[in-house]
């Protein structure tokens, strides 16, 4: 059995990772409303996608919609691939038992 | 606080399970509800050429009496309340969304304002020298007949069934109803044009809430 990437592994991270993976290619969400769309605390929220960030499946850009300060978020190629491998490792997990190795 | 949800799913189907709530979730919260998108269009259409088809009507004598005025101050407040409810609608669903999506949206925003703005210069220079009856056939089945070709536009950007087929449907509805000429036109855009929004509003809705 493979292991499975500790970085998604965590409810919190999990939660995010699909969160973004439900946006189109090529968009960002702002941080208010992915904080919105997850239910977190900004804190809490910072402390899962620095994370994520290090380990390059998220790119954060900050930028200015007008004169206000913003943050945009999203998946990169490398995170959007760690998490439809993550979502196949899981299938995989709960695949009849005829895949896995029997004694 | 950070401890718990730091902790791995319990098992694989609780992961799997949390994966499909939390994509559903984010995707209702990203996509508005086809309802408030479509279903103002239909109601304002529904009344507004209604009311057109029943004082202006196909004969010499007017259906129902009401005063001149209310037909199309009635479609115009009900074209911009419905105006509106997208506007909110949209804002709320992609206001804090950047990147291609964005750049679509606004661009398909200035093809609806262009195209309209054409649509009233050269119905404005053309009303003078018509007669009265065809002066409005010619408005309104310019005005449907450009919702029509954008809506099919809109199904192509954004590969949405739905809203090209809608497209597709008043663009046939305005064709049909302008050949039939003045009154009846009304009526086929009224009835077949404002109820194939509803409808779409309806499938839309069904669609969304199969699929969460």
């Amino acid at each position: 059995m493979t292991e499975l990437d500790p970085v998604i592994h965590a409810q919190a991270r999990l939660r995010v990772v699909a969160s973004l993976s439900a946006l189109p290619d090529c968009d960002q969400v702002a941080f208010p409303r992915l904080q919105e769309i997850l239910g977190m605390t900004a804190g809490n929220l910072s402390v899962h996608l620095r994370r994520l960030e290090e380990a390059g499946y998220v790119a954060v850009t900050k930028t200015h919609r007008g004169r206000t300060p913003a943050t945009l978020i999203a998946l990169t190629r490398r995170g959007r691939l760690a998490f439809e491998e993550y979502t196949e490792a899981i299938r995989a997990l709960l695949a009849p038992a005829d895949t896995k190795e029997t004694p | 606080m950070i401890a718990d949800d730091d902790l791995p799913p319990e098992d694989p189907a609780a992961a799997l399970r949390l994966i499909d709530e939390q994509r559903a979730t984010a995707a209702r919260q990203l996509e508005p509800d086809p309802r408030a998108y479509y279903w103002p269009w239909g109601v304002a259409w529904l009344i507004g050429f209604g009311l057109h088809f029943l004082y202006y009507s196909p004969g010499d004598a007017a259906l129902v009496e009401m005063p001149s005025w209310l037909p199309l101050t009635t479609l115009f407040v009900l074209l911009a309340a419905a105006g509106a409810v997208t506007a909110t609608v949209g804002t709320r669903a992609y206001g804090q969304v950047a990147g291609e999506s964005a750049r679509r949206g606004a661009w398909y925003g200035w093809s609806w304002g262009l195209g309209y703005l054409t649509l009233f210069v050269l119905a404005g220079r053309l009303s003078d020298s018509l007669p009265p009856e065809l002066v409005g056939l010619l408005w309104s089945a310019l005005a449907v007949g450009l919702t029509g070709i954008l809506h099919m536009a809109g199904g192509a950007i954004w590969l949405d069934r739905t809203l090209f087929l809608l497209g597709v449907w008043i663009t046939v509805v305005n064709l049909l109803g302008t050949i039939a000429g003045p009154g009846w036109h009304a009526l086929v855009v009224a009835v077949a044009g404002g109820g194939g929004m509803l409808l779409a509003g309806l499938l839309g809705w069904l669609r969304r809430r199969d699929w969460q």
